[in-house]
């Protein structure tokens, strides 16, 4: 932004942050013939945002054609992995036919710098305005109610009727307000991560990928993230590999290793280092991740303002599904047609703005997370069982189990269910781990 | 997690990239001004022995020094808002860096 023109009460809503949740606000409320304008702190859309990353995109296939975004691959196979910090794996590896059918279960590897550019014009080809390289400092406010943004630009007042926090993990002016107090650091992750780039010909053949096909791997245990509740992930893109680790920042606050050397050792792993030797790295990252589920999320709809995506606590974290830019779109889809309701009736209060509320506890976004609330606090509980015995007991069994010797094979299924009662507490251990964590599945 | 790598037969060496290295893939506008800073430096003089935020810090901002103050290498920060979770006296001052500043991903 050369000039700074004034902008004051020219708009019917502030978007704070052109990320994924910002942007489909913007895009929902400008396709509905609002005046939006965005606000994006980095010099352009995606320059400030990281993810894993695999992109959901029901809602965006909705709101716009994806054909011609940024995608990378689509995700045609799915591994999870337990590895032991012996540098035991033991994987499942899950490729439904139908994946590789369009629209491939919507489900995409994505780079965020390309991608949030690309959505964030969307919206402004919508008629959405698009400023970027300034901060939102601080919210204006009257009589309690949410009428403007500070931002660090001269003269940089801006007024509208309503303002939609996007702001992602650290919603430093959301929490400056008074809208959401900051979660805490058991309910945050850290995640750091690296992009290599490879030859296309030796990524696929590597991969066992072709075409458009992708792998999105994910990994457990302390093979993976050392003696942390957490995980690791590898992401094939077009040219490039996504490889990172996410764990809680608590394991992380007591932990003998910073990220980058939790990363360094997860890619040592025997079952990692093949995967992602040689090529070259291209980008470092790091970001925090909201994953206190349902119970810390702040409330979402203030006189004149509204909280979405990652700011909300929007990210599903139930082991089996790792799950928050697609809630984020989900929330600024919901948020910014709650708001076209309201400001249809002249009114931003709170009680107008209610239906973001309701829309979204309808959705599969609020279902999931109070589906899902109870594993990330059991995750916790059983951290020893689940990261450190599972694993290795895993490795053991599966090593006895087929097992080559002069031994009969009953005398190795037996020694190898005994790896596996040790680690559970026996067969009622088993069983009550089994109670513990029915739902994992359903 | 104590154990190093395991050391298994056949297994590649993949690059084992210093923080230096990394960090030197990520563009970085420099303000001039550090967006961190420390609320009371007495708290981490003083009361903090744990110096957490030097352990979740991904990208060696934060570095424990003599006298206790940890000393703060912003120009590496990649604005993940670790330490500011992390402190346990909730010590860590942390603002956006303003007017496009600071890091820029190409990939993210």
């Amino acid at each position: 932004m050369t000039a700074t023109p004034n902008y004051d009460d020219e708009f019917d809503a502030i978007v704070v942050g052109a990320g994924l949740s910002g942007t489909a606000a913007a895009l929902t409320m400008a396709k509905d013939g609002l005046d939006v304008v965005m606000l994006e702190r980095g010099p352009s859309p995606g320059s400030k945002n990281v993810f894993g990353g695999v992109l959901y995109t029901p809602r965006i296939r909705e709101l716009t054609d994806l054909s011609d975004a940024p995608k990378e691959r689509y995700v045609a196979k799915k591994t999870y992995s337990m590895l032991s910090d012996a540098g035991d794996e033991t994987s499942m590896s899950i490729a439904p036919a139908a994946w590789r059918e369009e629209p491939h279960n919507d489900s995409w590897m994505v780079l965020r710098r390309d991608f949030d550019e690309w959505f964030a014009d969307q919206a402004v080809e919508a008629g959405a305005t698009l400023i970027t390289e300034t901060t939102v400092t601080d919210l204006i406010r009257e009589d309690g109610t949410v009428v403007g943004v500070e931002t660090d630009r001269p003269n940089g007042t801006l007024r509208a009727p309503v303002v939609v926090l996007g702001e992602g993990a650290n919603s430093l002016v959301s929490e400056g307000a008074g809208l959401k107090r900051q979660d805490d650091r058991d309910n945050v992750a850290v995640s750091a991560k690296e992009v290599r780039k490879y030859d296309r010909e030796k990524l696929e053949d590597r991969f066992h990928l072709d075409g458009e096909a992708g792998l999105a791997a994910h990994y457990f245990g302390d093979g993976a993230v050392g003696d942390a509740v957490g995980g690791a992930f590898l992401y094939t893109n077009k040219r490039t590999v996504s490889i990172g680790v996410v764990y809680s920042i608590e394991d992380a606050a007591h932990g003998e290793r910073t990220p980058d050397e939790v990363l360094d050792q997860f890619k040592q792993h025997p079952a990692v280092a093949p995967l992602v030797r040689g090529g070259r790295m291209v980008e470092y990252s790091a970001h925090a991740i909201p994953e206190g589920g349902p119970d810390s999320m702040p409330d979402l709809v203030h006189d004149g303002a509204v909280i979405v995506g990652d700011a909300a606590g929007l990210v599903l974290n139930s082991g089996i599904h790792l799950e928050g830019t697609n809630m984020a779109v989900e929330s600024g889809f919901h948020a910014g047609q709650a708001i076209a309701d309201a400001l249809d009736r002249g009114r931003s209060d709170a009680a107008a703005l209610e239906s973001y509320e309701q829309r979204l506890e309808e959705s599969y976004v609020v279902q999931n997370l109070d589906h899902y609330g109870w594993f990330m606090d059991t995750a916790a509980e059983e951290k020893e069982f689940l990261f450190e015995e599972l694993p290795h007991a895993l490795g053991d069994a599966t090593e006895e189990y087929f097992r080559m010797d002069d031994r009969p094979k009953d005398e190795h299924v037996s020694d190898a269910k005994s790896h596996i009662l040790n680690a559970s507490g026996g067969w009622f251990g088993m069983a009550k781990k089994a109670w513990k964590f029915r739902k994992m599945l359903s | 997690m104590s154990k190093a790598a395991p050391s298994v037969p056949d297994t590649p060496q993949p690059e084992d990239a210093s923080i230096e290295d990394r960090l030197y893939t990520v563009k970085y506008k420099d303000s001039g001004e550090s967006h961190l800073g420390i609320e009371v430096p007495g708290i981490c003089a003083e009361t903090c022995t744990t110096y957490e935020c030097t352990n979740v810090c991904p990208a060696d901002v934060w570095r424990a020094e003599e006298g206790g103050v940890p000393t703060i290498a912003y120009e590496n920060c990649l604005e993940c808002g670790s330490c500011r979770f992390a402190c346990p006296h909730g010590n860590v001052e942390w603002e956006y860096p303003t007017t496009g500043n600071g890091v820029s991903y190409k990939h993210g």
